[in-house]
Formats: structure tokens, C-alpha cells, sequence
């Protein structure tokens, strides 16, 4: 009984010296985000470079982003279980703990993020249902329960863990329902993401972020939605294709990979146009409604310039975006990471000016730009959850079955 | 039963799940939730019963009436009285931070014997017994040595029953050296006396003036009495217009009706160059200056001799053209002005730079003045008066011994009263210089110095510096920790303005009389004692004819029978207003020599005041460094929101303080964006400042509306002194530290208010 | 009867401020610090971390020597009634957890210190930079502490905060109207600290709703104006100036826009200034 090995049946993984060398680097790095986030909490948000101004900074930038990147967890969830490609079975383990890592990691952040953490409940119980944000924390930790229901029965498929019966059976139980749950989070992430958009498009205090929409929702809700979708599975790629480079295995196969890069370039194209149109709509009309125009936003400033606005929509997003529809592009190795690679960042820069971007434009005719640096506490306490997914991804992959077809592309000799 | 982790694995699960559905982490939760609320760190102020207390604020000069609201027995807030005839409920921002010098972090909590080196900071607490005898023991021994003369006393005012008491100390103790620090209105005194013979306080009724011509006066930046003249803004509009003429647009030539540039230093040319246009056009109040003024055409002496009198020397060389030149104000600027001074109905022209604490050149003082006499405004509503002020009730007769009657022969130190400077009663601006340049023993032996911070407000700071180190003995009176007590041998702080009794003066300016009397608004919170027992019991120390001298037992009897009938009055409503008479126009008679105004004073007994033909005698305002070294010019300037004065700015005012002015420890000099641009420099950038006196490290802020080639800086930064929490100590220049004094060759006063300068690249 | 309904009326509390009386004394401020127990620190520079519930701006008209105009705004919260005046000011509708709110009664924006957990999400939607944070545990040296007022607590730290219209008068007003019988608080009754410390009397506040209050015919001068009107927030506190450039500089606008064009479409959409 006690012979059953931790690491499951018929793959192939470093010793154990080697991987607990690896896992301290990690962990020191983690330990110094830990570190600074005990800092934050104790001696409070004075520790960062926030101000007035800047009420919301990098953090909520990483927040957003780690969110709309782990936004491959539902796509894809929404592809396997939903519309029923079996072939992303392939890959839907991996979308789903890149998911849970990202979920996780936001809601982290946000605790760290808030002045008063130990009232951070309060956003449930005073709730306030004209909020964005409230519509995003109950979205979120809802989805978060999701994912982690989603990524209990891998956990228990473990070869020890499975041994135990009733994990057995429970494990093989969730596998039934597994769809049920997968629809729930496709539902909740389908407006969390959103709400995440309307946090600044709703704004209208902030010409920058501010967009017009239907009913409560500003375009942004739904263009959020859509580049979390399109950008979310190009994430999953990309941090596939790294592990792969990292294992020097292939552990996914490539039409799987084709598939979803597919799946994604429509969705990158037709995002990008809605994007285009929104942005052409806001130039024109929104913000010269209030007193703007386009190049007020992109100008007068060190950072933020026009080129921002480019690099954004062409090259992060018409380009990459072209590349995945085309076949030939799609099956070239380099431009498909390429791609997946620009679509990634395409979506960070659009989560960037939306948090950091808005709150640098002057409202005044008489203001400066306000310009921001983040302190070493929050860039510490931003790279804690890069560490932290390392971690967790090094641990389900040396434990957990979570390449389907790794035994395959990789037979034992 | 064997235990196994199926069961220990059970067991988890089930505490786990018991205590999330009992309420112990949701109270829990709760808890915590409250406790952040509670913060024991975060005060939770006591309640109790509301009471107010009348009372009248003193952190400066301008006695505004303030109500201080009280919860038991905190003083909570302090608000202006509304119907206090000076302010009418507005307070200046330091009068609404009152409590802060009350309760704040620099006050003195007990008299301070100095240990260590001098400036050092390392003090014993001293009782108040070995205090007071220690002070007398150093006094008497001096008067043994028949050296009573060689005592100094520096306070903040002459006005007043405390400064009374205290000068009355000195002359029965024996010394002539009782100084008060200067203000703009010494030198608008003098010019009132050499021309209408009238000494006293002088009033400028600007309620009543319908367009104030103001030379550089601060108005809106704490001159005179701020709480008062800030309030006079309230009417600018068509029908009082301000017109401000100085270099930079400060705040009050922004309010201004309209500003006019002007380089520094040439204001009495300006003011004669109006003058021009006034005669030449006959825009002048003829029956005035033909009845009641001399010295206007030319006369001759007694003894035959020609003179050429103010309206020819003014029409001959202060023409609009060449006072253009002089000014940089151009020609049709200088007519348009003089003709709207002119036909207003109650115009008035008043000068004093800034606060007004720093007198000017008496030549520019009488050019200004004799404005007001050509527009005819001299007592007459909305012009130029001397105010008398209630009469307090006679005190004993003096008597005084043999050794005080010899040291009160001795010359003062500082020359005031001299041949030299025959009007001027102070001069402490020339104390330093007179300390330092003595060969041998010092001329003062011992300094006492109540209400009064020289080694912050004086120009040259490393020269007091210097005269401060060889004085033997020197006492403060400060109730806080500032740059001159640190300097003190001994401290014995007075309460605050809030813990103590003292009557208030009309302000400076003020047209007619208020008697404010400030009360002890709390009981004193600390080992402090009332400056005025302390002489009293030093009296006492003495004894003799000093002891003799105060037959009262604290400063609180002496003030009230000093007050006389007024003392009930004023404990109850905090303040009295007395209405002058004007005197009826053209019947007036000046007390001069001519009985007239006089444009030339003929009667004067200083020979300079005498040929002081106000135009004859008009030069530039003299500014230190030369050309080629220093090619810019650095002027302080003032600004309500730092007090630039002896009392220090407390942090709410500091934390008013825009960041274009002080930026962490760095202050800004305001330079012309195109001079900046000559220099190579932008906004924000580091720079060293170097003037013929000192240097020091500032920041640029790059300014429209100041004139290029200037540079200016605000007074009342660059504090040494003062406790860390108090926010202001090492923040800034001290600017009186980069310019030296100029001595005015009438008053002996400083004249100074710039200095040639430097930037480079720090 | 009708007087009783005229009485129960909802207030809308405003200000008008006469910029061409404001000499950038500071006055207000202070008696802000004072009055609202405002916490101060070593270093105050940084305006943009340092606890100011009204701060008082510089503005230039940018040209050179002499001809530069300078011109004060005193800033405090705009009492924002939102894009259809109905109360959703830009900071009210985002917080989460409804620590800050519209009071219909008064038209004050309320914050509740105790209930917000410092997200900040209200202070990025507020355009007037009104909201300040508290980064810091508030101090007081030596024996300051002395000196709080018991109307208003202190902030802890991690938490939101801006100016109230001195909310603890009202309250006290109207509490002493009650205990005296009475139903109305008169205009004199209820005056913020600022519009009473300024000496020169800069500040104008009443009821906007009530013709007899001065403010009310103020706002209506063809003078008035209010900061930032084409982002529909609606704003409680006016502006009075004569000077054109500085009406220009309270909004945004287009190169080829001219102010009356601009304000007269503003009053259009909100459905004349109220
Ligand atoms: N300014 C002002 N004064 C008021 C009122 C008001 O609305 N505004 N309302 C009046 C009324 S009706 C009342 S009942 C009293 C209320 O009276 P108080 O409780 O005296 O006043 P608060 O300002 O609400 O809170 C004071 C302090 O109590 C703590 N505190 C506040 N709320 C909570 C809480 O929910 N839990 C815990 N544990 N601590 C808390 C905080 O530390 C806060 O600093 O005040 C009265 N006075
Ligand atoms: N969330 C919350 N709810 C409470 C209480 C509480 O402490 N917190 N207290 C309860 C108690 S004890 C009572 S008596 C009732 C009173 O409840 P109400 O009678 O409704 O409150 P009022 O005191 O009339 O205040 C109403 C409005 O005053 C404004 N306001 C109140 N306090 C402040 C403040 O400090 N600053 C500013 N700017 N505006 C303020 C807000 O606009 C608020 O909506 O409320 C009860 N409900
Ligand atoms: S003007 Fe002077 S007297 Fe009046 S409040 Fe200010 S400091 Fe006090
Ligand atoms: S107190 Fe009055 S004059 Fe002074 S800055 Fe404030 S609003 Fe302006
Ligand atoms: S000014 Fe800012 S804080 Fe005040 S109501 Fe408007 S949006 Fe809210
Ligand atoms: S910071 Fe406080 S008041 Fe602001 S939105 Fe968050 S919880 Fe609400
Ligand atoms: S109304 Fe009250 S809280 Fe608001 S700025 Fe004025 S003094 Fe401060």
C-alpha cells in the first residue's frame, strides 16, 4: 500500500533533489513577496507609491490582467464542455489551474490592495448592487469556488490520493457533473470579466475610461469579456509552450494547440474590430463631448503616447490576430507562440491604460499629467503570485495527471 | 481502535466543518472588524460640556477678536468674533491654528538653565525661584558695577502695558537700551513727524478710500493688521480700486485692481513722477497745498537763502520719461495712473514692502506721503492720520538712584535717538553691527529678549550670530522653543497668548482705537509664568528704588488699574473701539515749525532730514553686489501663508503651503520662465543661490509674473529652531540669511529689501 | 399646511464661491484642519498624499510679464448630484459597500469612516481629486490631542475621506431647532467652517433649493459657472468670476468651442442649472 508512488503512473519526472533545488529558488522569491506583503499589511498602504491620484495602481493592473489571462480557464471550459470539443481535453487541465492560479492570486491581491483588509467583507454584507466592484467580488469568488470544485477531482487523481476510496469515488462523481459547474463558470466569468470592464468604462468622472453602452453596462463590459476570451486561451498556449520548453517535452498535441490558437485568432479578429469601432466612437464623440480629444489623451506626457494606442490594436492585436486565422501561420511553431505572445501582452497593455493610464490624465486644464513609479513593496507583492504559480504548477505537474497525452507523445523506454 | 490518518483525517474535516457553521469565526470576523474600527492608536476625543471664551489673538500684531470654543476644559477650536470691529469673525490662517501653539510639541514646559555649549540643545529644568535669582543676582551685580547700561532689552512692541513695564524696568534699573523690533511704520512715522510735526501711531483709513495706491504693501500678505485689510477685499471692485505696484505679482496684486511692474527700488521714483503729472496737469488739491503746506514753491531762509521747492525739483526731473526709464513702467502708464490717483474722491497712497516688518528708505516714505498731501487726504476720511489711542491711567512717579541716573546718560547702544539719528527710537537692525564692531568687553553685557526671535528676523543671520556669541548673559522670554532662545542662557517662558492676560493696541494702520484685552482662555498647562511677574519679582530682587518702582503684586493688578474704568468692560466683551474726530479741512494747523505741511522740513534738527527735499534727496534704494558676480536680484517676498515674523509657522499653515513653494526640505525661488531659459534651467530643478552674504541650495519654480532678471523667495522658512513635530525646522532658506541690511542715512534704519544674486547648477 | 410642506422640502445645501474675492489666503483650509480634526505629518509637501478636505489652487493665465493674471479656486467635494441629478455622484454609485451615500434630505454626500475598507474605487471616480486617503495612522504630537473636537472622530488609517459640508453643524442646527421648537434652521444657522473663517468672505452657502438663501440667486448669475460641467456630475458647489480665462479654465474645451456656446448646451442637457 504504502509502495503506491506519489507521481502518477508512467511518466517521467526529475529526482527529487533537483526539484526541491528548484522549488527553493522559487520559494525565496516567494518568501520576499510574503515579506512585503506582511509589510503592507502591518504598517499599511503608506508602503506603496499610491496616492491620492493613483488610488489605483499596479495592483489592480495585475488584477485585471491575471484575471482576463486566466480567462482561459472558462473559454476553454466553455469549448470542451459547452460546445463539446472533445479535443481540448487536452489541454482544459492545464486551462483550468492556470485559472485557478490567476483567481487565486487576484483575490490575494485585493486583500492586499484594500486599506482596511480585515473589513474587506464588508463589500459583501453592506454590498452595493450599483457597484461594479461588487458585481466583480462576488463574480470572482464565486468563480474562484467554481474553479477550485473544477480542480479538486484532478487533485484527487493523484495515484495516493486516488487510493483512498471515498476520495476515489468522490473524485469520479465530480467528473459527472464536472459540465454543470463548467457552465456555472462560464456564466460567472462571462460577467465578472465584464464588470471588470465596467469598473472604468462606467467611470464618468474619467473621460479616459469612460464609455457609453446599453442599459447599466459600458462597451467595455463586453469588450472586456470578449479579449479576456480571445487573450485568455493564447495565455494558456504560451505558459503550455513554456512548460513544455522548461520539461523539454511535448505534452499537448499540436492540432489541440492549432485548435484553440483557431479558436482564438476569430475571436482576437472580431474583438479587435469591435475594439476599433469603440475606440473610433470614443475619439469622435465621447470624449470631445466632455471637452477632449484624442491626442489630449496621448500627448504632454513622458509615457503615454499615440504609439501606446498602436501598439495595442495593431500590433498586439490586428497582427497576431491575422496570424492565428491563417492556417500557415497557425502551424508555424514561432508565429503561433509569436502570436499567443502578442495577444498576451495586447491584453496588458489594454488593462494597463484602463487602471493606470485613466488615472494619469489630467481633468484640469491647469493639472499635470500625474506620473507613477511603483514602490519595491508592490512590485515584490506582484511577483509573489508569479512565484506562487510556478510553485503550484511545478507541484500539479510532477503529481498530478495533468497532460492527458503526455504518455503517449512521450512512451516510457 | 487504532488511530490511522483515516480517522485523524476525519476528525479535521469534522472540527473544520463544525466550526464554520457555529458563529464562532463569523462574531470572530466581526470582531476584528470592529476592532479596526477602535483602533486603541486612533484617539476617540472626550465630550462634555460646550462653553466659549472671548478673547483676542496675538500671534501678531493685528488683534483680531476670537471666540474659543472650550469642551470642559479643552480648548477645541478657535473662531473669529463676529463682532469684533477689526475682523468681524475672519481669521488669518495662523489665528485659526491657535491651538496648536497651545498644545504643540515646541513650547518651553519650564524655565531652562543652559547646559553644554551655547545653541546646543542640552537644558536642566530649573525651578522659577533659582531662575528669577539667578537673572537678578547677574542684574544687580552689573548695576554694583555700575554697568546697568550695558543691559539690553529686545522685545516685540513698545505699545501696550507689558512692553510699559518693561522699559519702566529699564529706566529705573538704569539702562537706555529698551528695543523693540522695526517695522515699515517707523519709517512712515518719521515721515509723517519731519513733515507735520505729529508724532504717533498713523492710521490709513483705507474703509473709507475709494482707490489705494499701494507701493509694494502686502496687503493680502499680513500688512498691518491682516485680519482687518484682508477683510477690506471683500469691497475691491468699481468702487474701491487697489492698485499694487511691485516687481511680482504677489497675491495682493493679483486681487489688485490692476498691478503695475515695477524694478525694485524705484518706488519713491515713481511716487514723484506722479507727482509730476499731478502738478503739471494742476490735477492737485489746491487749497490744501496753497494754504496749508510750505516748502511747495521756492522759499528762502531765514538767513536769505534761496531754496528750490518740491514743485520744481519734481517738475525739472521726475518727468514721465525719465521716471519710465527709471521704473520700466512705461510713460503712458505713469500719466493714466497719476490722473485716476488724482481724480478719485478719497484717494490714498501707503507703502511698506510685504508684511511691512521691514521699514523702507525715509526718502521713499515722503515721496509716497507727499502724494497724500497733493491729493489732499491728510486727516480727512479715507487718507492719512496720526491716531491717539485711549490714555491707560499714570503710574507712580519714578524715582531713580544715583547708578541708574548715570547708566540712563549713557548713548544707547544702538545709536537710536543719537545726533545721528535724532527721530528714530529704535534701531535694532544696528545692535549687531554695534556688538561686533566694539573692541574690547562688548557694549551688552546681558540680553533679555521677550516676544522677539532676532536671530530668525534679522538680516544677516550669520552677523547676530556672531554678535550673539560674545554676549555674556542673554535670557529669553519665549514660550517657544525658537532660534533665539536656543541661543539663551536661561529661559523663562511666558504662557501663551491663550493662558495669559494682555491688552491689544489698535494695530498698526488701523484709523481708529480698539483695545482688545486677550484672557487665559485655559489655566496654563505647564510650568510657565507670566513675563510681567517676572520683572515684577525681579523688581523685587532688586530692591531699592527698582522695587519702589512696581508696588504691585502680579502683572494682573498692574494691568487693571492700568486699564483704569476699561478693565470691566474689556474682561467681559474682550474688546472696545474708540471713533477719532476728524479735524474740520483747512482750519488744521501742523505742529512743524511753519505751523504748515511741509514738503522741506525746515525745522527738523538733523541737518540730513533737513535737506531731505524729497525730491532733491531721492536716490535708487541702494541693493549690495555687484553686477558682474551677481547678475540677477533676489527679493523676499511675503505670503499669509507663512508667518515671516518672530512666531513660527505651525503645521496646519505649513501644511497649507503650496508644493511650488517648499517641496520636502527644498524651497522654491520663483524666477521668470525666461530668465530660466537663459540659464539653461526648467522647473524643478536644483540650484545653488548665492548673494554677497551666504548661499544655499533651492529648487526653481518657474513664474510669469515675475519680473526677469529677479528672483524671490519667501520669508519664513529655513527654521533652525523648533522641535521636529512641529514640521518647519530645517525646511528652506531662512532668506534673511542671504541679504544684508542697509542702513537708511536719515532713520539708521534698514532700507534693505534685496540683494544682487546668483544661480548655478547644484 | 403649505408652509409645512415648504418646510419639509429636501434641502440641497451648495456653496458659491466669488473667485474674485478669494486672495488664496488659506484661511478656509485651516479652519477645515481645525474644525474636522484633519491630521498632519512631518512632511506636507506632497499634495498628493497629504489629508486636505478643500484645497485652494493656483491658476496663471500664462502670459508673460506683466501681463500675468493669477487667480485662486478653492477646491473642497462638489456635492456631485450625479449624471440625472438623482443623487449617483460619480464616487456614490462605485463604492462597494455603500460607505458613502446621498443623503435626499440634505444633498450632502455622507462618508462613513467606520464602514469603508478602503478600496478606493470611489477615489478614482471622483474628477475633482476631493477624496483623500489616509496612508498614514493619524498622529498628534505632544499634547495636541488635546485640541479634538468631539464632533467629528478621527480616521483611522486605510480608510477614505473628504469634506463633509461640516455635516456635525447641520446636525447641531438642527438639533437646537428641535429643542427650541422649531421646524426650519435659518441660513445663519448652519455655515461651514471655511465660509465662516474666510475674511474676506469669499464663500457664499445656503440651501440652493430655498429662493430666500442668497445662494440660490448666486448660482444664477451669469457669472457662475461650475468645474468640470461636461462630465455631468452635477456639481453642488458654484464658482463667480468676472474673468473669462478663468471660467475657461473650469472646464474642458475644444479649440473651436466658444465658453457661452459650450455652458448654454451644458444647461440644455442637464435641464437649466438647478
Ligand atoms: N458627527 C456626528 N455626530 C453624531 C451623529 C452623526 O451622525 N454625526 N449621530 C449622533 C447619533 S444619532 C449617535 S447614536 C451617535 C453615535 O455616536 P458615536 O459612536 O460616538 O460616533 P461615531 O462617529 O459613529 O463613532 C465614534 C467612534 O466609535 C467607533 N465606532 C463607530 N462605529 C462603530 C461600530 O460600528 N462599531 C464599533 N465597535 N465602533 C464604532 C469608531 O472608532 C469611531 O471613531 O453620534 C451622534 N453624534
Ligand atoms: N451605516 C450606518 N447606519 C446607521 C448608523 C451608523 O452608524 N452607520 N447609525 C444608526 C443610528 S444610531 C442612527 S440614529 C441612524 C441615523 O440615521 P439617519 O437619521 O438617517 O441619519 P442622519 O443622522 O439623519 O443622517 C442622514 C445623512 O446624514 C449624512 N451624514 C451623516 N453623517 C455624516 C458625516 O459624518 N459626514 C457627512 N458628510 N454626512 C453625514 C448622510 O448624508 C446621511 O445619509 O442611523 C442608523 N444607521
Ligand atoms: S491676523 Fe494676526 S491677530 Fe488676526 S488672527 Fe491672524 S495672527 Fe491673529
Ligand atoms: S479663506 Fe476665503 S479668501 Fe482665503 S483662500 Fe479661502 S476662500 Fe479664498
Ligand atoms: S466631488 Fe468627488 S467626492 Fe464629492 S461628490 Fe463629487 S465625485 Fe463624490
Ligand atoms: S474606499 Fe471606502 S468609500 Fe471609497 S469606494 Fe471603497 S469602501 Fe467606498
Ligand atoms: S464645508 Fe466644512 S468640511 Fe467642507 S471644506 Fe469647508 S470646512 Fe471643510
Amino acid at each position: 500500500m504504502s509502495k503506491t508512488s506519489w507521481i502518477p503512473e508512467g511518466v517521467k519526472r526529475c529526482s527529487g533533489r533537483r526539484f526541491a533545488l528548484g522549488m527553493a529558488a522559487v520559494t525565496a522569491v516567494l518568501a520576499w513577496g510574503v515579506y512585503a506583503m506582511f509589510l503592507v499589511w502591518y504598517k499599511g498602504l503608506n508602503q506603496t507609491n499610491m496616492n491620492d491620484a493613483y488610488g489605483f495602481a499596479l495592483w489592480i493592473w495585475a488584477d485585471l490582467a491575471v484575471i482576463a489571462l486566466g480567462g482561459g480557464a472558462f473559454f476553454t471550459g466553455f469549448l470542451t464542455y459547452i460546445l463539446g470539443q472533445e479535443k481540448l481535453k487536452g489541454i482544459i487541465n492545464y486551462a483550468v489551474i492556470i485559472g485557478f492560479i490567476c483567481y487565486s492570486s487576484a483575490l490575494l491581491i485585493l486583500a492586499i490592495d484594500i486599506g482596511q483588509p480585515l473589513r474587506g467583507w464588508f463589500i459583501f454584507w453592506h454590498a452595493n448592487v450599483h457597484s461594479m466592484l461588487t458585481e466583480v467580488a462576488f463574480c470572482l469568488s464565486c468563480y474562484f469556488a467554481v474553479l477550485t470544485i473544477e480542480f479538486i477531482p484532478l487533485i484527487l487523481e493523484n495515484p495516493r490520493l486516488d487510493r483512498v476510496p471515498f476520495l476515489h469515488h468522490l473524485s469520479h462523481n465530480m467528473h459527472g457533473i464536472m459540465a454543470v459547474f463548467a457552465a456555472t463558470g462560464v456564466f460567472l466569468s462571462f460577467f465578472h470579466q465584464g464588470s471588470l470592464g465596467g469598473v472604468t468604462g462606467v467611470l464618468f468622472g474619467r473621460p479616459f475610461g469612460y464609455r457609453e453602452g446599453i442599459f447599466i453596462w459600458p462597451w467595455t463590459f463586453f469588450l472586456f469579456t470578449w479579449s479576456a476570451a480571445a487573450c485568455g486561451p493564447c495565455f494558456t498556449l504560451l505558459i503550455t509552450w513554456i512548460t513544455e520548453k522548461i520539461t523539454r517535452k511535448t505534452l499537448v498535441k499540436p492540432d489541440v494547440k492549432q485548435l484553440l490558437a483557431k479558436i482564438s485568432g476569430w475571436m482576437l479578429i472580431t474583438y479587435i474590430i469591435a475594439k476599433i469601432a469603440d475606440t473610433i466612437y470614443w475619439a469622435l464623440v465621447t470624449a470631445p463631448s466632455m471637452g477632449f480629444t484624442l491626442m489630449d489623451f496621448y500627448s504632454n506626457n513622458p509615457v503615454y503616447g499615440i504609439w501606446i494606442l498602436i501598439a495595442e490594436i495593431v500590433v498586439c492585436g490586428v497582427v497576431p490576430g491575422l496570424i492565428l486565422i491563417t492556417r500557415t501561420g497557425r502551424e508555424n511553431a514561432f508565429l503561433l507562440m509569436l502570436s499567443a505572445f502578442l495577444a498576451v501582452m495586447g491584453c496588458c497593455i489594454n488593462r494597463w491604460v484602463m487602471v493606470l493610464q485613466v488615472m494619469a490624465v489630467p481633468l484640469f486644464s491647469f493639472n499635470e499629467w500625474y506620473m507613477y513609479t511603483p514602490s519595491w513593496q508592490e512590485v515584490a507583492t506582484t511577483i509573489l503570485p508569479v512565484a506562487y504559480g510556478v510553485i503550484v504548477i511545478s507541484l500539479a505537474y510532477r503529481y498530478l495527471p495533468v497532460f492527458p497525452q503526455e504518455r503517449e507523445l512521450n512512451p516510457a523506454d | 481502535m487504532k488511530i490511522n490518518r483515516r480517522h485523524f483525517l476525519s476528525l479535521g474535516v469534522g472540527v473544520g466543518a463544525g466550526l464554520t457553521l457555529s458563529p464562532v469565526p463569523w462574531k470572530l470576523m466581526d470582531d476584528v472588524a470592529i476592532w479596526t474600527q477602535n483602533w486603541p492608536w486612533t484617539p476617540v476625543p472626550e465630550d462634555g460640556r460646550v462653553s466659549y471664551v472671548r478673547s483676542v489673538c496675538t500671534l501678531c500684531p493685528g488683534g483680531c477678536g476670537i471666540r474659543v470654543r472650550k469642551v470642559n476644559d479643552r480648548a477645541i477650536r478657535i473662531e473669529g468674533e463676529k463682532e469684533h470691529p477689526i475682523n468681524r469673525g475672519g481669521l488669518c490662517p495662523m489665528g485659526l491654528s491657535g491651538l496648536q501653539f497651545l498644545y504643540g510639541p515646541s513650547r518651553v514646559k519650564s524655565p531652562l538653565k543652559r547646559l553644554g555649549k551655547r545653541g546646543e540643545g542640552k537644558w536642566r529644568k530649573i525651578t522659577w525661584k533659582e531662575a528669577v535669582s539667578e537673572v537678578g543676582k547677574k542684574l544687580s551685580d552689573l548695576r554694583e558695577n555700575h554697568q546697568p547700561h550695558t543691559v539690553a532689552c529686545i522685545a516685540g512692541s513698545d505699545r501696550g502695558s507689558l512692553p510699559s513695564l518693561i522699559s519702566r524696568f529699564m529706566t529705573v534699573y538704569g539702562s537706555p537700551n529698551f528695543i523693540r523690533s522695526a517695522t515699515a511704520f517707523d519709517a512712515l512715522e518719521q515721515a509723517v513727524y519731519l513733515t507735520q510735526g505729529e508724532q504717533g501711531r498713523i492710521g490709513v483709513d483705507l474703509e473709507n478710500a475709494d482707490f489705494v495706491l499701494s507701493f509694494g504693501c502686502g496687503l493680502v500678505d499680513g500688512w498691518g493688521s491682516p485680519g482687518w485689510v484682508c477683510r477690506l477685499f471683500r469691497r475691491v471692485g468699481p468702487k474701491m480700486r487697489i492698485v499694487q505696484v511691485e516687481p511680482r505679482l504677489s497675491d495682493t496684486a493679483a486681487q489688485a485692481t490692476h498691478w503695475i511692474g515695477i524694478r525694485p527700488g524705484t518706488e519713491g521714483a515713481l511716487a514723484l513722477g506722479l507727482a509730476h503729472v499731478m502738478i503739471a496737469e494742476n490735477l492737485y488739491q489746491r487749497d490744501f497745498v496753497e494754504n496749508l503746506c510750505f516748502g511747495f514753491e521756492d522759499w528762502t531762509d531765514a538767513s536769505g537763502n534761496p531754496h528750490e521747492g518740491f514743485k520744481k525739483t519734481v517738475l525739472d526731473r521726475f518727468s514721465p520719461q525719465a521716471v519710465a526709464r527709471v521704473t520700466g513702467i512705461p510713460k503712458g502708464r505713469i500719466i493714466a495712473l497719476a490722473r485716476a490717483f488724482a481724480r478719485a474722491q478719497r484717494p490714498i497712497a501707503i507703502c511698506g514692502r510685504g508684511k511691512g516688518s521691514l521699514p523702507g528708505g525715509i526718502d521713499e516714505s515722503l515721496a509716497v506721503h507727499a502724494l497724500n498731501a497733493l491729493a489732499g487726504n491728510i486727516h480727512q476720511p479715507g487718507g492719512v492720520s496720526v491716531v491717539s489711542d485711549p490714555e491707560y491711567a499714570k503710574w507712580p512717579e519714578l524715582n531713580i538712584d544715583q547708578i541708574a541716573a548715570e547708566g540712563m546718560q549713557h548713548p544707547r547702544i544702538d545709536g537710536a535717538g543719537s545726533e545721528r539719528f535724532p527721530h528714530t527710537r529704535y534701531l535694532l537692525n544696528r545692535l549687531p553691527q554695534m556688538i561686533n564692531s566694539a573692541s574690547g568687553e562688548p557694549p551688552v553685557q546681558a540680553l533679555l529678549v521677550a516676544d522677539a526671535n532676532p536671530l530668525y528676523t534679522l538680516s544677516d543671520t550669520a552677523a547676530v550670530q556672531k554678535a550673539f556669541d560674545r554676549i555674556p548673559f542673554i535670557v529669553s522670554f519665549s514660550s517657544y522653543m525658537d532660534e533665539t532662545a536656543m541661543q539663551a542662557d536661561l529661559i523663562l517662558p511666558n504662557h501663551t497668548y491663550l493662558e495669559r492676560y494682555q491688552d491689544v493696541l489698535s494695530p498698526k494702520g488701523m484709523p481708529y482705537s480698539v483695545i482688545g484685552l486677550a484672557k487665559p482662555v485655559v489655566k496654563p498647562l505647564y510650568d510657565t509664568r507670566h513675563t510681567g511677574d517676572v520683572f515684577i519679582q525681579l523688581a523685587k530682587v532688586l530692591g531699592g528704588f527698582v522695587e519702589q518702582a512696581f508696588p504691585w503684586d502680579s502683572y494682573k493688578s498692574f494691568l487693571k488699574e492700568a486699564l483704569n474704568d476699561n478693565w470691566d468692560t474689556l474682561n467681559i466683551k474682550s474688546f472696545m473701539e474708540v471713533r477719532n474726530e476728524a479735524p474740520e479741512p483747512l482750519n488744521y494747523t501742523f505742529q512743524t515749525a511753519s505751523g504748515k505741511f511741509e514738503f522741506c522740513p525746515v525745522a527738523s534738527n538733523n541737518q540730513k532730514a533737513k535737506d531731505l527735499h524729497a525730491a532733491s534727496l531721492y536716490s535708487l534704494a541702494p541693493i549690495e553686489g555687484d553686477k558682474q558676480s551677481y547678475p540677477l536680484v533676489l527679493i523676499p517676498y511675503d505670503a499669509i501663508r507663512l508667518a515671516g515674523g518672530d512666531i513660527a509657522n505651525p503645521p496646519f499653515v505649513t501644511k497649507t503651503v503650496e508644493d511650488t513653494v517648499l517641496k520636502h526640505d527644498l524651497a522654491f525661488v520663483e524666477i521668470n520662465p525666461e530668465t530660466a531659459r537663459g540659464l539653461g534651467m526648467a522647473e524643478g530643478d536644483e540650484a545653488m543661490l548665492t548673494t554677497p552674504r551666504g548661499n544655499a541650495r533651492v529648487r526653481l519654480h518657474l513664474f510669469e509674473g515675475i519680473m526677469p532678471g529677479l528672483l524671490a523667495l519667501p520669508r519664513g522658512l529655513g527654521h533652525t529652531a523648533y522641535t521636529p513635530e512641529w514640521c518647519l525646522a530645517n525646511k528652506g532658506v531662512n532668506v534673511n540669511a542671504l541679504i544684508g541690511p542697509i542702513e537708511d542715512p536719515v532713520s539708521g534704519l534698514d532700507r534693505g529689501w534685496g540683494i544682487r544674486a546668483r544661480l548655478s547648477r547644484a | 399646511m403649505k408652509e409645512d410642506t415648504l418646510n419639509k422640502r429636501p434641502k440641497r445645501f451648495g456653496m458659491v464661491i466669488d473667485l474674485d474675492r478669494c486672495t488664496g489666503c488659506g484661511a478656509c483650509m485651516v479652519a477645515c484642519y481645525a474644525e474636522n480634526n484633519i491630521p498632519f505629518k512631518a512632511d506636507e509637501s506632497n499634495k498628493l498624499d497629504s489629508i486636505n478636505w478643500m484645497r485652494v489652487f493656483k491658476i496663471t493665465n500664462g502670459k508673460p510679464y506683466p501681463h500675468t493674471e493669477v487667480c485662486y479656486i478653492p477646491m473642497m467635494c462638489m456635492q456631485c448630484e450625479g449624471r440625472e441629478g438623482d443623487g449617483h455622484a460619480p464616487c456614490v454609485s462605485v463604492c462597494p459597500a455603500v460607505a458613502t451615500d446621498y443623503d435626499h434630505e440634505t444633498g450632502v454626500i455622507s462618508q462613513i469612516y467606520t464602514r469603508c475598507f478602503g478600496c478606493r474605487y470611489c477615489m478614482a471616480a471622483c474628477p475633482y481629486h476631493a477624496r483623500k486617503f489616509n496612508w498614514w495612522d493619524p498622529a498628534w504630537p505632544a499634547d495636541m490631542e488635546n485640541y479634538l473636537s468631539p464632533n467629528v472622530s478621527p480616521r483611522m488609517r486605510g480608510v477614505v475621506e473628504k469634506c463633509s459640508f461640516c455635516y456635525h453643524r447641520y446636525q447641531l442646527a438642527r438639533d437646537r431647532a428641535y429643542y427650541e421648537g422649531r421646524d426650519e434652521i435659518a441660513e445663519k444657522e448652519y455655515q461651514p467652517a471655511c465660509v465662516e473663517a474666510c475674511p474676506t468672505r469669499a464663500i457664499t452657502f445656503g440651501d440652493l433649493n430655498n429662493p430666500g438663501h442668497a445662494v440660490h440667486r448666486l448660482k444664477n448669475s451669469p457669472n457662475a459657472f461650475r468645474l468640470l460641467e461636461k462630465l455631468h456630475t452635477t456639481p453642488k458647489v458654484y464658482y463667480l468670476t468676472r474673468r473669462t480665462w478663468v471660467r475657461r479654465a473650469g472646464d474642458n474645451y475644444l479649440a473651436d468651442e466658444h465658453l457661452n456656446t459650450a455652458r448654454k448646451r451644458i444647461i440644455r442637457q442637464q435641464g437649466a442649472v438647478k
